[in-house]
């Protein structure tokens, strides 16, 4: 005769066995199928790195001028065919994300490994052209009055406290040469502030569309100004990621092959 | 301090009539629920509060950039060795794409042009070799009076150049713009458009009528006076003579 709980208890312990025996197999698949995470990182990292340059190049190649802005070395660049044509150092970068009465509306949509394409400047630079009649021809004219000097371009580029570059699908950089100008007062700086608080809200609430993602880029006033008279129109965009140094692939210690 | 305003509508909330000192303006009356002044100011103050709270909390959150962590495209071998290979792969093209990109860059000697701020800046490579001031087009725009009725465009054109001639003491073809802004007739034998001496010593030809020249006035150098072309002062043209080439790059923006 069989005792039965000796019975039952061996049924239990061979029930232990397995499932611990199948557990323990299950985990050594898993291991053995899972690539090691730092080199599926770096294999992410690479493709990421080998999209982006092969983007620059494309921009490089094309007859647009274009932006690269490298968070890493805080700098804008202005260029054109692979020529760096005007470098505008970045003192202070943040990235803005609208809200409404606290509820963050974030745009879905990438913005950090893609070109941003058809920038252009808002408020947008107005030129006053003169325009000139001439006289009438005349066998013996007389020596001609010199023809009007037009303003230097500080005189006819006025240049807003605070502006933005307007790109594709939402994304914008905001230009605020306010904050880096040590001269302004407390007063112009509440000023500024009261006025960008006001058209935040209004972006944040009706225009999230063409400013969904803003790069808030804070740049030296004499730079700002610069780079506001001189933008090219429908201009390109490319972000650089940080630079990490990339780490090395795990060597296998030697006389540890499989 | 409880507001006192007595009057004739002076009631208790319940209906009964108020007790001295506590009595209030009661403005509207819906079943058992009365509004006065009072309460019109607390909700006022209390929507003002929400509708405040609600206005800070609205417009742009500001966050220190962060890189987004770098996504898989497409799937990985699980195997190691295959791993291996495929980031050896990715790396050796990595190395390629930045080889082609540096390539893009201008070698040796180019110009480059800020239209706006006048400036003109001789590079060679990373180095900057000179930085002068220059004139560009003043974006004035001329009509003619009479006959055609034209209109030029004084603009100074953006983009990629090359240099494609370089002429010593260049003569000036004077095209037909000339003559309307100076109210003279326009000639008809083209030996009486030449003009010499007002270009400088050097000229550098980029194409459909443009040229980096010299001037008479440069006194005005650092403003948008010309009519397209590119001033240089004397001794800075001379720099640029001499160390441009024929098919040495101009940039201009």
């Amino acid at each position: 005769m069989t005792n039965p709980s000796a019975c039952v208890r061996t049924s239990l312990a061979a029930l232990v066995a397995v499932v611990a025996g199948l557990s323990a197999a299950a985990c050594a698949n898993d291991e053995g199928a899972r690539p090691p995470t730092a080199m599926v990182e770096r294999v992410a990292r690479l493709q990421r790195l080998n999209g982006l340059l092969q983007r620059q190049i494309e921009l490089a190649e094309g007859k647009a001028f274009y932006l690269v802005f490298d968070p890493g070395a805080s700098d804008l660049t202005l260029m054109l065919s692979g020529a760096e044509l005007q470098r505008y150092p970045v003192i202070g970068l943040q990235v803005g994300e609208p809200r409404v009465s606290w509820f963050g509306r974030r745009d879905s949509r990438p913005w950090q490994d893609v070109v941003w394409s058809h920038g252009e400047l808002d408020p947008p630079r107005e030129i006053d052209r003169l325009v000139v009649q001439a006289p009438p021809p005349q066998k013996d004219a007389a020596e001609p009055e010199p023809p009007p000097v037009p303003p230097t371009p500080e005189e006819m580029y006025p240049v807003p406290s605070r502006y933005q570059v307007r790109f594709d699908e939402g994304r914008s950089i905001e230009v605020r040469p306010l904050e880096a100008d040590k001269q302004a007062g407390r007063l112009a700086r509440f000023g500024a502030w009261w006025s960008a608080k006001w058209h935040d809200v209004v972006a944040a609430v009706f225009r999230r569309d063409r400013d969904g993602v803003r790069l808030r880029i804070v740049l030296d006033p004499k730079d700002a100004a610069s780079l506001y008279r001189s933008l090219p129109p429908a201009v390109r965009l490319i972000v650089i990621p940080q630079r990490r140094p990339t780490p090395p692939a795990p060597q296998r210690p030697a006389g540890g092959g499989r | 301090m409880a507001e006192t305003e007595p009057g004739p509508a002076a009631v208790s909330p319940d209906g009964a009539p108020a007790a001295a000192g506590s009595t209030k303006r009661v403005l509207l009356r819906i079943g058992r629920v009365t509004i006065d002044r009072r309460s019109i100011a607390v909700s006022s103050a209390i929507v003002g509060l929400l509708a405040g709270i609600a206005w800070a909390g609205t417009g742009y959150r500001y966050q220190a950039y962060v890189d987004e962590p770098a996504r898989l495209s497409g799937s990985v071998p699980k195997g190691e060795r295959e791993l291996k290979q495929l980031v050896s792969r990715l790396d050796r093209r990595s190395r390629d794409l930045t080889a082609r990109l540096k390539a893009t860059a201008p070698r040796g000697v180019y110009i480059v042009i800020d239209q706006t701020q006048n400036r003109l800046y001789l590079k060679k490579d990373d180095e900057t070799l000179l930085d002068a001031k220059c004139s560009a087009g003043s974006g004035m725009v001329l009509k003619e009076s009479v006959g055609k009725k034209r209109q030029w465009v004084f603009d100074t054109p953006r983009g990629r150049f090359g240099v494609l001639s370089m002429l010593r003491d260049p003569a000036w073809a004077k095209p037909d713009w000339a003559f309307v802004e100076e109210g003279q007739p326009i000639p008809s034998n083209p030996a009486d458009r030449i003009e010499t001496g007002s270009l400088g010593e050097y000229g550098l030809y980029f194409g459909n009528g443009y040229m980096i020249h010299g001037t008479l006035y440069e006194r005005l150098l650092g403003r948008a006076v010309s009519h397209g072309c590119i001033r240089v002062g004397r001794d800075d043209l001379r720099k640029v003579w001499a160390n441009a080439r024929l098919g040495t790059r101009i940039f201009i923006y």
